[in-house]
């Protein structure tokens, strides 16, 4: 029996905001194997952010366990994380966060500068990581040249060239418009396809409905895990209900 | 090894990457940059100006004062620097020095390769309607060129026979001869007569162009025997005797004549030295003095614009940061360590910085050449004080972006990413 790729147990991100607590992440456990396509679904204040950010090792917990491939985060210090992001974890924002002076290639390079490639390894893999995307012919672009769903390939082809073992995707459709939005989810579920795993943050049912799985968070506890289709339901019955 | 090539080919990565943002920002925003660095751009504008300039006098100096032998001990009633009031009083009032200590150092001194007596005034020469004033008049002996500097143009110098018989020879300096002779060059005037101070003098001699020695003119001397010099422009002149020797035996030669002196003068062994030996060397000293004041004053005002130039990179990089924050956060995001960050920002405070240093530099070596087109002063840049103003800016720009730049790392990677 193989490991899961991610395992979270009783995980608790606390704050301390003017003198009160905060339970943004309140005793969060799951896990999901490789190869899965997972929404994490909930309205702002959820708790989704703040477990994305812990997942992303971006954070670290205040208490619990993660385990990301085998290893436990919550104990690394700051370099091994850097480190860690850099090799299993490719993130997608909502707004890009392309650098705007860099071209579309140099952008897409630069998880591999901090990974210490040549330079001729760099360009070939990220050549291939924008051919993947179906921007081959727009490398040598500035951001500002290309439009919002180009961009957004651009991020995802730099999320994938460092071969992570877990994408992850914040509100990746958030600042597209609807046919835009559309084309990036199917590039995600071709991804799936091709066996990356994937998790994708959004606060939209709709697109929650189209995962293989969705886990939902409310107020920093989950409340729902299951396939996308039921989850995005309960939340739309929810609403409802109030 | 396979993880000291790759934490190598990473350190150079994230340099060129570095230098790449920092070359990126600089092009995108020149006016900004030239801002930013102006504050180094003044400071090391003027440094290297100051520089420029004294080193160029220090040249013109020493080239000067070559013409005073290295290896001649000057010995004279007094010192060529005093050092107070009080102790110039005190060498006016010493005895003069005269015949007797020259023939006893004449006579006793092993050491001396050359000695030539040194009596001097100023007075006037003429011919006919032609009137040189302000002439140096050196009474001296033949020896007076090996213990200085100078050479003959045309004729010869003061034979000894000259002196011996106190003959009325004259050896004219260059700007003399033009003077008395318009017009005459070289052979045509030897043989001539001119008047010096009432007495008629015959020429043998011209001395070649030498140009100024700290302000004298010293192609307007004129030099004859000192014998002749004590009989008819006045006796009661002290003398001054220039005494020469090799270069390693010149600590032997001032204990030489020290005891000479002291033993002709009758000075009590309890007494100090009544005469001073002079060195070109104490010269030079003084001048470094005088030019090491100037120099630190130079430094200190340096400092003081290339610190207000680095508060000034210090609160631009600041803002530049705070402008960055979502960047850093994305660089963090994927991958980058606190390093890597603190690395890019001092990169580009220090490219900043030495090319605002660069510039400075330009600026002030044609402030130094202007300076020295208009004015007499000579500007000498050397190699060392430019690569010093570029180091040294680009010191302070690293030294400057320290502060913002671990800022920038200490971010926190979810907190950057969430700024707006």
């Amino acid at each position: 029996m193989q490991e899961p790729l991610i395992t979270v147990e009783a995980l608790h991100r606390h704050y301390q905001l003017g003198g009160e607590t905060v339970r943004a992440l309140d005793g969060v456990s799951f896990s999901i194997d490789r190869g899965e396509f997972v929404a994490i679904v909930g309205q702002s204040g959820s708790g989704k952010s703040t477990l994305m950010n812990l997942v992303g090792c971006l954070d670290t917990p205040t208490s619990g366990t993660y385990r990301l491939n085998g290893a436990d985060v919550a104990g690394l210090e700051d370099n091994q994380l850097a480190d860690l992001r850099n090799k299993e974890i490719g993130f997608v924002f909502q707004t890009f966060q392309l650098l705007p002076r860099a071209s579309a290639l140099a952008n897409v390079e630069l998880p591999l500068v901090y990974r210490g490639l040549s330079r001729r390894e760099r360009r070939a893999r990220s050549e291939g990581a924008l051919a993947a995307v179906g921007l081959g012919n727009r490398m040598h672009h500035k951001p500002n040249e290309l439009s919002g769903g180009q961009r957004q390939r651009v991020a995802i082809a730099r999320a994938l060239v460092g071969e992570p073992s877990l994408l992850l995707a914040d509100e990746p459709t958030g600042n597209l418009d609807s046919q835009t939005g559309e084309e990036i989810i199917r590039l995600f579920g071709d991804l799936h396809a091709r066996g990356h795993t994937i998790i994708l943050v959004t606060h939209e049912p709709r697109l929650a409905a189209r995962c293989p799985r969705a886990i939902r968070l409310s107020d920093g506890r989950v409340v729902g895990d299951g396939p996308g289709s039921e989850i995005a339901a309960l939340g739309a019955a929810r609403a409802v209900l109030g | 090894m396979r993880s000291v090539r790759r934490a190598w080919v990473r350190g150079s990565a994230e340099l060129s990457e570095g230098l790449r943002i920092a070359l990126g920002n600089l092009v995108g925003a020149p006016l900004r940059s030239a801002l930013t660095t102006l504050g180094i751009v003044i400071g090391v504008m003027t440094v290297i100006a100051i520089v420029a300039i004294v080193q160029g006098l220090n040249a013109s100096f020493e080239a000067q004062i070559s013409t005073l032998g290295a290896n001649t001990l000057y010995v004279s009633k007094f010192a060529w620097i005093a050092q107070s009031r009080d102790l110039w009083w005190e060498m006016r009032n010493r005895k003069d020095l005269g015949r007797p200590e020259l023939e006893a150092i004449e006579r006793e001194s092993i050491h001396a390769q050359a000695i030539a007596p040194m009596a001097m005034t100023r007075g006037e020469i003429t011919r006919g309607d032609e009137q040189v004033s302000g002439v140096q008049l050196i009474g001296t002996n033949a020896q007076y060129l090996t213990t200085g500097g100078g050479s003959v143009a045309a004729g010869r110098f003061l034979a000894e026979t000259d002196v011996d018989l106190s003959r009325t020879s004259v050896v004219l300096g260059s700007e003399v001869a033009e003077r008395l002779f318009p017009g005459l060059g070289g052979e045509a005037i030897l043989g001539r007569k001119v008047v010096l101070q009432g007495k008629p003098f015959t020429v043998v001699g011209t001395l070649a162009r030498q140009g100024k020695l700290l302000g004298l003119n010293m192609d307007t001397r004129a030099i004859l025997p000192y014998t002749t010099f004590l009989r008819d422009l006045g006796g009661k002149r002290s003398l001054s005797i220039a005494v020469s020797a090799a270069a390693e035996e010149l600590p032997a030669l001032e204990d030489e004549l020290t005891g000479i002196l002291r033993r002709v003068r009758r000075v009590p062994p309890e007494k100090k030295d009544d005469f001073s030996l002079n060195r070109q060397e104490a010269f030079l000293r003084l001048y470094e003095q005088l030019t090491g004041a100037l120099y630190r004053v130079a430094i200190g005002v340096g400092a003081i614009t290339l610190v207000v130039g680095g508060i000034g990179i210090m609160n631009i990089m600041l803002v530049s940061v705070t402008e960055r924050t979502r960047e850093i956060g994305v660089r963090r995001a994927i991958g980058a360590r606190r390093a890597t960050i603190l690395l890019q920002f001092v990169v580009e405070s220090s490219l900043v910085a030495a090319l605002g240093g660069a510039v400075g530099t330009g600026l002030g070596l044609a402030v130094a050449q202007i300076v020295s087109l208009v004015s007499p002063l000579a500007a000498a840049a050397t190699w060392s004080a430019v690569l010093l103003g570029v180091l040294f800016s680009g010191g302070v720009g690293l030294l400057f972006g320290l502060w913002p730049a671990w800022r920038a790392s200490r971010l926190d990677p979810v907190e950057a990413l969430r700024y707006e």
